[in-house]
């Protein structure tokens, strides 16, 4: 019995398959977490999209929450703001962009404003004191405040409301008002009166760590220094200053400047660390086909009033790049952008020592290439999975089990199920027919009467070849099993005399196309090629069609496909996700085998675009849909008229494939095969070949405990009279729960199994 | 110092070994998988050793140990 050899030690190192670099890049492509136009635009970095989505949603205490975290002082520059916001709204492009100033004047204005003061937090030790009044000294002010410095303001104003008005003109005067509690509830000390000249200054450098002024008083006492407008510091005159030209500048001016004493206090250089300052640049990709109102709210007074801002901040269409959410059903289980969940699977494939947790995740993509066609940069979420499980089995990291079943059953395709023979009465064949191991499993009457027609259609001999073609060990990522069924395939074709090979299914077409020197053609084009055969039909009603996976990219296979439907009399609905935009139906990249669940979710994908029944050229979607009850059928039953019928489970997948070759053989190559019948007769209750399906447990495993209980007597009793026995084969332990029927035969009533081993221990 | 195991199954006399024809009693096991072992206690043969496991601590608790191991 075939068998693969379980991981050895857990601490195997190997060299990476895709470098920290290559990585990266690849992450780079996911503009999911790129900030939206509005915001990248902003130099004070609001969170535009949180806040408009707050103000829409009428919660203006949550909105004004947001924007007093970029302005101390939001009035002041919600009503001065030049907004360079709203010229990079996206709506820009189809109407009018959103009044993003006006929303925020609203939300200032009518927002419950947090809890003012803060005179019960703990202040810093070092101290600072700004010299002179206007816009850049009380933004500054506001700033320092907030990072818990002691200030002290030297202005010439007599007082709070003179030094507030200094530059604020253009607020009205509930604005003013509202300002100026804000302004005296903050924990600074002000001095006023004073009269601002160099020595006042510099008579109290020694009382402060950091002094800071207004640019007008840094020009007027200070006429040499050379301000930095990075970091809106003068370095010779150890003064934090700089120009700020309006409101918005003035505003990002004394963030940069609070930064800088802020680093100062520290003592330490306030070139480094600053992070990224400024308006950005984002790539972020919008869907703008799901906007609403083109056209702004009109204002009919001075400013919106709530109910209008409201209806205002609701044109938002909260630009978000999701575009590969929306298509994948696996991204949407993990409910993770790739970029993320790239350098999450990445990551694991670096763990020496722990768990190893995003194990599943990677085994559970299907890796079908849809999202690489929806993403607007071309996001390969498929290679990211696919190197990273050949990696964990490069460095024997890789667990055996989520792909086991699927491994033992290609080495079964490719071993006692194979086939290859000539077509009788040539030695040498010009073709030979690959129908693939799914087709052969689910369907093998429309596999037989392929074979016949092309005999009979084609010159020069066509061979036949029932197998593998390699995509499972592919799928897992082992390299090794690849090559060597690569290896086997070729020597196999040459005995045949090297045919042109004529693939049944678009994804082995794939796989054998890394094939060297092979001659490939899909059955769909030769068919057209030489006319359908008689006989076949397509459905009366209308039917979606499922484009494969593995014909991803290949319009012309596509395009055969409709063809060939078309000459049958069907009538197909094409949907958004039709052709290479086409999901997986769940069995590509083994996904099935690793997460049902996922798998399971993948294949609803397929099937919520259209109620109609489902055309498929693949046999493994023929059959994951008709296992969800939807009316399904392959494009090769209809050109043969033939009926695969309901959906075969596990054990009959393998019965299917021995049962054609063993058939075929007799028929056209007079072999008697070598059939192993059982000398006893063994039944199954319908709960334990539900189970059986489910457990991925088979017949085989089965009988091979059946046979050990024959043999050596072995099974307990249990207390309901059942008796159970068990048997080791392979990697996992299979236990069998049956009675012996009057007549001599067993009747199976549950089974299960484990991988680990269990032995009697002794002391 | 008692000795630590992981599970333990009594039978309670319910199960029968049908080849030595007597009653399987607690008796000590252990589990192996990659490199790691746990020492049990579960219905065993006393004649010829039989440990069984039940289909319920196969499903539960041994798979969800089986998964925690793979991924380590």
């Amino acid at each position: 019995m075939a068998q693969i050899q379980e991981r050895g030690s857990t601490h195997v190192y190997k060299v990476n398959k895709i470098s920290k670099e290559e990585m990266e890049q690849m992450v780079a492509r996911c503009v999911y977490e790129h900030p939206p136009f509005c915001s990248a635009a902003c130099p004070l970095k609001l969170d535009t999209r949180a806040f408009l989505e707050a103000a829409a949603a009428g919660n203006f205490k949550k909105a004004l929450q947001l924007y007093e975290k970029i302005a101390p002082f939001p009035l002041v520059l919600a009503m001065g703001c030049e907004a360079p916001c709203e010229g990079k709204c996206r709506l820009c492009e189809i109407g009018e962009g959103v009044a993003i100033r006006a929303v925020e004047e609203a939300v200032t204005r009518f927002g419950q404003a947090q809890k003012l003061g803060g005179v019960f937090r703990t202040k810093k030790k070092k101290t600072a004191a700004i010299f002179g009044s206007g816009l850049f000294p009380l933004f500054l002010a506001g700033e320092i405040e907030k990072k818990a410095y002691p200030l002290t303001v030297f202005c010439e104003e007599a007082d709070l409301e003179s030094f507030l008005r200094r530059g604020t003109g253009f607020l009205d005067e509930t604005a003013f008002e509202l300002e100026y509690r804000r302004l005296k509830a903050k924990d600074i000390r002000f001095v006023f009166g004073c009269t601002l000249t160099r020595d006042f200054m510099e008579e109290r450098r020694a009382s402060f760590d950091v002094l800071c002024a207004s640019h007008e008083l840094t020009s007027a006492l200070y006429p040499e220094a050379a301000c930095i407008p990075e970091l809106m510091y003068c370095e010779a005159e150890k003064l934090v200053s700089g120009p700020a030209a309006g409101i918005l500048d003035a505003a990002f001016g004394a963030k940069k400047a609070a930064l800088t004493v802020d680093r100062l206090a520290q003592n330490l250089d306030p070139r480094n660390t600053r992070g990224q300052e400024g308006p950005v640049e984002s790539q972020l990709y919008t869907d703008l086909s799901g906007a609403g109102a083109l056209t702004r709210v009109p204002m009919y007074g001075a400013g919106y009033t709530e109910e209008e801002a409201i209806r205002e901040a609701g044109r938002c269409i909260r630009c978000q790049c999701e575009e590969c959410l929306k298509s994948c059903a696996y991204l949407a289980h993990y409910k993770k952008h790739p970029g993320l969940l790239s350098k999450e699977i990445y990551n694991n494939t670096q763990i020496i020592m722990g768990d190893h947790q995003l194990n599943k995740p990677m085994n559970s993509c299907a890796l079908c290439g849809q999202c690489t066609v929806v993403c607007p940069n071309g996001f390969d979420m498929a290679r990211v999975c696919h190197e990273a499980r050949r990696n964990m089995v490069s460095t024997d990291k890789m667990p055996l089990a989520p792909h086991e079943f699927a491994l033992l059953d290609m080495l079964f395709s490719n071993g006692d199920a194979f086939l290859a023979r000539p077509q009788p009465g040539y030695g040498k064949c010009r073709y030979v027919f690959f129908p693939g191991c799914q087709a052969a499993a689910i369907a093998p009457e429309t596999v037989r009467a392929a074979y016949l027609d092309l005999c009979e259609r084609l010159p020069g001999g066509v061979a036949l070849m029932l197998g593998c073609c390699g995509a499972i060990c592919d799928w897992a990522g082992r390299t090794e099993l690849q090559e060597q069924t690569k290896e086997f395939l070729g020597r196999e074709l040459s005995k045949l005399g090297d045919p042109v090979v004529i693939a049944g299914c678009p994804m082995c077409k794939k796989e054998l196309a890394s094939h060297e020197g092979l001659q490939l053609v899909g059955i769909w084009d030769l068919l057209l090629e030489i006319g359908l055969p008689v006989g076949g039909r397509g459905l009366a009603r209308p039917a979606a069609l499922h484009d494969s996976c593995g014909a991803r990219g290949d319009e012309k296979t596509q395009a055969a496909i409709r063809e060939i439907a078309k000459r049958l009399g069907c009538t197909l609905t094409d949907t958004e996700f039709s052709g290479d935009r086409s999901p997986c139906c769940g069995y590509g990249g083994l996904a099935a085998y690793a997460n049902r669940e996922v798998a399971r979710e993948l294949t609803e994908k397929c099937l919520e675009r259209s109620d109609a029944p489902y055309i498929s050229y693949c046999m493994a979607c023929r059959d994951r849909f008709a296992r969800q009850s939807r009316e399904s059928r392959h494009i090769l039953e209809l050109v043969y008229g033939t009926d695969a019928g309901a959906p075969p489970d596990i054990s009959e997948k393998r019965f299917n494939r021995l049962t054609l070759k063993n058939e075929l053989l007799r028929e056209l190559w007079q072999e008697e095969p070598r059939e192993m019948n059982l000398d006893y007769t063994l039944n199954y209750t319908d709960e334990a070949r539900r189970i059986m399906d489910e457990r991925m447990i088979l017949t085989d495993d089965v009988i091979a405990v059946l046979d050990c209980v024959r043999k050596t007597g072995e099974c307990i009793q249990d207390e309901d009279g059942l008796l159970v026995a068990r048997r080791r084969v392979g990697n996992a332990t299979f236990w069998v729960k049956f009675t012996r029927e009057g007549d001599g035969s067993y009747l199976v009533h549950r089974a299960w199994s484990h991988r680990m081993t269990v032995v009697k221990r002794e002391g | 110092m008692a000795e630590k195991n992981y599970y333990t199954i009594d039978p309670g006399g319910k199960l029968r070994c049908m080849k030595c024809g007597v009653k399987l009693e607690k008796g000590k096991a252990k589990f192996l998988y990659l490199d790691n072992g746990f020492p049990v206690e579960l219905p065993v043969c006393p004649v010829c050793g039989f440990v069984y496991v039940p289909e319920e601590l196969a499903l539960g608790k041994v798979a969800s140990v089986e998964r925690a191991l793979e991924d380590k």
